[in-house]
């Protein structure tokens, strides 16, 4: 069975997810093989435990995309929201009840500010993103100068770190955050509204789509999913610094498209991107466990992550 | 009235003429010094706690009064911090410390700069450039040294996983090639696994889980940085077996290796690498050399390299490092506090309020460094035309073991 | 028609001479408090310290006019790096066939872009990422750590003035002008903006899209291996790290400079002038006395302003035309 006759198939827009499932899967027995030593189930935990920040943090992103826009702010946030987190917890759990709120609200305060430079002031959401990550690790810094902050509550590392049923906490709360998430933006009406106002804004207009308050919730909503993905990586860590989110920026770009959104907005599945981030996870726990140098290890990288877009684009689909 | 208005301001602008003047006068006789730090990295603890140590310095007695102080921030972009340094210069400043992004790329604007009379130091990464000044423990070997602690610790024989840090830096291809040189000396030594944690402990932790499970028997990991989160995830991924481990000042760390329960499970901790109190005490250097009070004849300094194995653990009951102590209690600070921001012996005014906010001890004054000691050479790293000794790639804070038969 | 109504007309019609306008003035408070930015000395020092910034900018507008994203340009700039401080010593291949060289792998990696934008289908955000990392690994596997020493010709030569009044950099980026300002009136030139602008309607005109955007990332692929070519001269060593900081100052040179990141719309005279103000905006801040994180805080608040200013000018424009047709 093709790609293509798969896509007929199943449900709008489940073919380049599927795709994307399967190459992840691959990549997976391409672990064993090369570290034929390794405890696979251990290792499918390890992966799962560390791609929970990249498929909450691409959630937001993802959005962002489907509106034909980007958000290049997600790394600092993620590093703000750590830094918050166990400055205001100070590690203890006393304060997490009203920390986690006030995080997380500084997070997604963030992602308005952003949506309302691009929204009412037309700022390119490349600049206007680009510019407040800028403007707020400016302001962290002024606060924090870096400084190492204060422990993180217990309760957070004890989340990332616990198990329940046998399965680790952060792998339930993975799915979980990936049904909810598939919820929103596939199967809610606001979600089918995102889609509208991206794939023909001016159409959407024209209907008569609340297109500016859409955008500022949309980049509110990237701001709270980098906050949570921040606050979780605290809990993970036991620990926080001010840059600890800028590796996880290119990544998320990259889980969106590679799920099959278009960069003009409009298409693509939540699942792809949730499809992206697992393959990524997957291709960096790859480039772990390889004994090679960096050199060899991001040549190898840039080359899957190629491979797969051409895996995931049917041929002859651009129109124009 | 004795005096009508007119005389009285007459009077009151004489007087005022007349402070004025005075108050020139002593200025002139103050001596006053233009200072720059100019950081290129920032936002990491590490920098935070260097930088904080220095602006801490620059407003304690007597250099408050004596140093006007600025800090600036370049990025990451090796032009950006060209161009700030070349604004240094015309601005007047009589000494730059830097933190360098290359140890060539700013050869030229340094030479720019020592020919407008300009002190330059460099602390923790160096240049090359000869008229520059490199305060640094990048000679002291730790590659080596660190390495063949953990050899001995191993008894010569076991499963290794190498933590580099960031690819394409000098420190990091000095140090690994320092290491693998001791290990490969032994054959029961065998690297099983090597990655990239780039000196961040949250990639590290992520690694090292990634590495654990794809060898569920390695005894050792060898760090630069990034320790704490790579012992993070032997903790949680394998905590009755632990590992033989060498690398960063933590402070949670040091608690973790210092304490019997966990070495009753096989851990077996080194606390070493760079730490940032090196840029407070390059601040000190270039502050002696700047007043006159110090005249060094090379331009290689060496900062000692911090060594606590984990039996040398001593907890603090103050603010400060006094009495040998060398790291605070749980609680204290935060476990990535890095202890080796402070030294007891060579800055004594420094102390926890310092390098966590920048502000100066109260009741601190400048003391007077002890004798600084010279680096060796190492090509490409601290000079250009030079060869390093040969004995460059040896441990010489550890006595080896014999190979094992 | 008014002169006021004039001006308002240039300063609209496209960022170029806006950003200009703004570069000169902050070079202007610039020079207020430093009195030396004012010698050539000084001129040429910030031309330097510009040049690689503006010369990516430029390579990355012809991408971005042709509707595309390029993210692989810093990827490019230190492979050239690397390869100068290894290869254009006196043993080597000199200072002209270092060029070449560099010339050459930077033109590969464009085509190798456009052959998976153009040919392929792929996006281009996604697909340069790829590339950017490739192409990260291909120079620590030339140059592990930074070292490497680049011919003194090219250090100094390429650094310096000519005759003691121009600099070379000026020259240089005058060099870049001229030959955009050649190219734009070309039918590839008009091709570029016309796909940008509506690929679709482009290609119902008979333009051929593929080969359009294939040249779009070609072109960009030289300028950046050049813009690798002159870190070269202005470090006079090799670096294989490349530098996020100058991806996203040369979006922002390009975003500043009035060219659209849709495509369509702008031009390298906007992108150069960008370039202009970041790098001018540094010493400004510095001679102003702000320092630390205000830095930060400041180039993204610029950033802001250029582009809302930008659109309230495209506004008054708009009003303008309005009273000048009643």
């Amino acid at each position: 069975m093709t790609a293509i006759s798969l896509h007929h198939r199943l449900p709008e827009g489940w073919g380049v997810p599927l795709v994307v499932f399967a190459c992840t899967a691959f990549l997976v027995v391409v672990i064993k093989l090369i570290s034929p030593g390794s405890a696979l189930a251990q290792q499918i935990e390890a992966i799962l435990v560390t791609a929970i920040f990249l498929v909450i943090a691409s959630m937001g992103q993802g959005l962002a995309i489907l509106l034909g826009g980007i958000d290049l702010s997600i790394g600092v946030v993620m590093g703000l929201a750590g830094m918050m987190i166990s400055g205001l917890t100070n590690g203890a759990d006393a304060a997490l009840g009203w920390a986690v709120p006030a995080t997380l609200a500084s997070c997604a305060g963030i992602g308005v500010f952003n949506g309302l430079g691009i929204a009412l002031a037309g700022i390119p959401p490349f600049i206007m993103t680009l510019a407040s990550g800028s403007i707020f690790f400016g302001i962290g810094l002024g606060f924090t100068a870096g400084a190492a902050q204060r422990p993180v509550a217990p309760v957070l590392q004890k989340l990332m770190s616990g198990h329940v049923f046998g399965l680790p906490l952060p792998v339930l709360l993975l799915a979980v955050f990936a049904v909810a998430a598939m919820a929103f933006q596939n199967g809610s009406v606001e979600g089918r509204r995102l889609y509208a106002i991206g794939s023909n804004p001016k159409a959407a207009k024209i209907v008569g789509l609340p297109i500016r308050p859409l955008t500022v919730a949309v980049y509110g909503v990237s701001g709270l999913c980098a906050g949570i993905a921040g606050v979780l990586l605290a809990g993970y860590a036991s620990a926080a610094t001010l840059d600890m989110g800028d590796p996880f920026l290119m990544p998320t770009i990259a889980a969106v498209v590679i799920g099959g959104a278009r960069v003009t907005g409009g298409r693509g599945l939540y699942l792809g991107t949730f499809a992206g981030a697992l393959f990524l996870s997957v291709l960096e726990t790859i480039i772990t466990v390889l004994s090679l140098s960096q050199g060899l290890r991001d040549i190898i990288e840039g080359t899957i992550i190629v491979m797969a877009l051409l895996l995931q684009t049917a041929p002859g689909k651009r129109r124009f | 009235m004795l005096f009508a208005t007119r005389q009285k301001v007459l009077l009151a602008g004489a007087a005022a003429l007349l402070f004025a003047g005075a108050a020139q006068q002593s200025a002139a006789e103050e001596p006053h010094y233009k200072v720059f730090l100019d950081m290129s990295y920032s936002g990491n603890i590490w920098q935070a706690a260097a930088a904080n140590g220095i602006k801490a310095l620059a407003a304690t007695p007597p250099y408050d009064k004596e140093v006007e102080f600025k800090t600036i921030i370049s990025g990451t972009d090796v032009q950006r911090q060209i161009s700030d340094i070349q604004s240094m210069v015309a601005a007047g400043a009589n000494a730059i410390l830097i933190y360098p992004l290359s140890p060539t790329a700013l050869n030229r604007v340094i030479r720019q700069a020592c020919a407008q009379h300009v002190l330059v130091f460099t602390y923790d990464a160096t240049v090359t450039e000869p008229c520059a000044y490199n305060v640094s423990n990048i000679t002291a070997r730790y590659g080596a040294n660190s390495a063949q602690w953990m050899v001995n610790q191993l008894g010569g024989k076991g499963e290794l996983v190498i933590n580099h840090g960031v690819a394409g830096t000098a420190v990091t291809k000095a140090y690994d090639a320092q290491a693998l040189h001791i290990f490969s000396r032994y054959p029961g030594i065998k690297i099983v696994g090597e990655f990239y944690g780039n000196w961040n402990d949250a990639t590290s932790q992520e690694g090292v889980s990634k590495i654990l499970a794809a060898h569920p028997n390695l005894d050792a990991i060898w760090t630069v940085d990034g320790t704490y989160g790579s012992l993070q995830a032997v903790m949680k991924n394998r905590p009755d077996r632990l590992v033989t481990i060498a690398g960063q000042s933590n402070n949670g760390y040091r608690l973790m290796i210092a304490d019997p329960k966990l070495q009753a499970r096989g851990l077996r901790g080194l606390s070493s690498s760079a730490g940032p109190a090196v840029g407070p005490y390059a601040f000190k250097v270039m502050m002696e050399v700047l007043t006159g009070q110090l005249k060094p004849t090379q331009h290689n300094i060496e900062y000692p390299l911090p060594w606590v194995p984990y039996t040398d653990v001593k907890l603090c009951t103050g603010d400060r490092f006094v009495g040998g102590c060398n790291t605070f209690p749980e609680g204290k600070v935060p476990p990535l506090f890095i202890d080796t921001s402070l030294n007891g012996d060579l800055l004594p005014e420094l102390s926890l309020t310092a390098v966590q906010e920048g502000k100066p001890t109260p009741g601190a004054r400048i003391q007077k460094l002890p004798d600084i000691h010279y680096a060796e050479n190492l090509p490409g790293i601290n000079c250009e035309n030079c060869t390093a000794p040969p004995d460059a790639m040896e441990p010489n804070l550890v006595k080896p073991i014999p190979v094992p038969k | 028609m008014k002169i006021t109504v004039k001006i308002r007309r240039a300063l609209a019609g496209g960022g170029a001479p806006f950003a200009t306008v703004v570069c000169l003035l902050m070079y202007a408070i610039y020079a207020v408090r430093a009195p030396s930015a004012l010698s050539i000395f000084g001129i040429t020092n910030v031309l330097n310290d510009a040049i690689v910034l503006a010369i990516g900018s430029v390579g990355l507008t012809v991408v971005v006019l042709a509707g595309e994203f390029d993210l692989s340009g810093v990827g490019v700039i230190a492979i050239a790096n690397v390869l100068v401080a290894t290869t254009s010593g006196a043993t080597g291949l000199g200072a002209v066939g270092s060029l070449a060289l560099v010339l050459a792998i930077g033109l590969l990696v464009g085509t190798i872009n456009g052959v998976l934008v153009a040919l392929f289908h792929l996006q281009s955000l996604a697909a340069t990422i790829g590339t950017m990392i490739a192409c990260e690994g291909v120079a620590l596997l030339i140059l592990p750590a930074p070292g490497g020493e680049v011919a003194d010709n090219i250090a100094t030569g390429l650094t310096g003035d000519v005759a003691g009044v121009m600099p070379v950099a000026l020259l240089i980026l005058g060099g870049f002008a001229a030959a955009w300002f050649l190219f734009k009136r070309t039918s590839l030139g008009v091709a570029i903006y016309a796909t940008g602008a509506d690929a679709q309607a482009a290609r119902l005109s008979g333009i051929n899209l593929r080969r359009t955007r294939l040249v779009a990332f070609m072109l960009a692929g030289l300028c950046y291996a050049f813009a690798g070519y002159m870190l070269s001269a202005e470090t006079g060593t090799g670096d294989p790290r490349v530098s996020s900081a100058l991806l996203l100052f040369m979006y922002a040179a390009v975003a500043i400079g009035g060219t659209s990141l849709s495509g369509g719309k702008g031009g390298v005279f906007g992108s150069l002038a960008g370039a202009g103000i970041l790098t001018v905006l540094q010493k400004m801040l510095f001679a102003l006395g702000v320092a630390e994180f205000y830095t930060n805080i400041f180039n993204g608040i610029v950033m802001i302003c250029a582009l809302l200013f930008g659109n309230l000018a495209s506004l008054l424009v708009g009003s303008v035309r309005r009273q000048v047709a009643k």
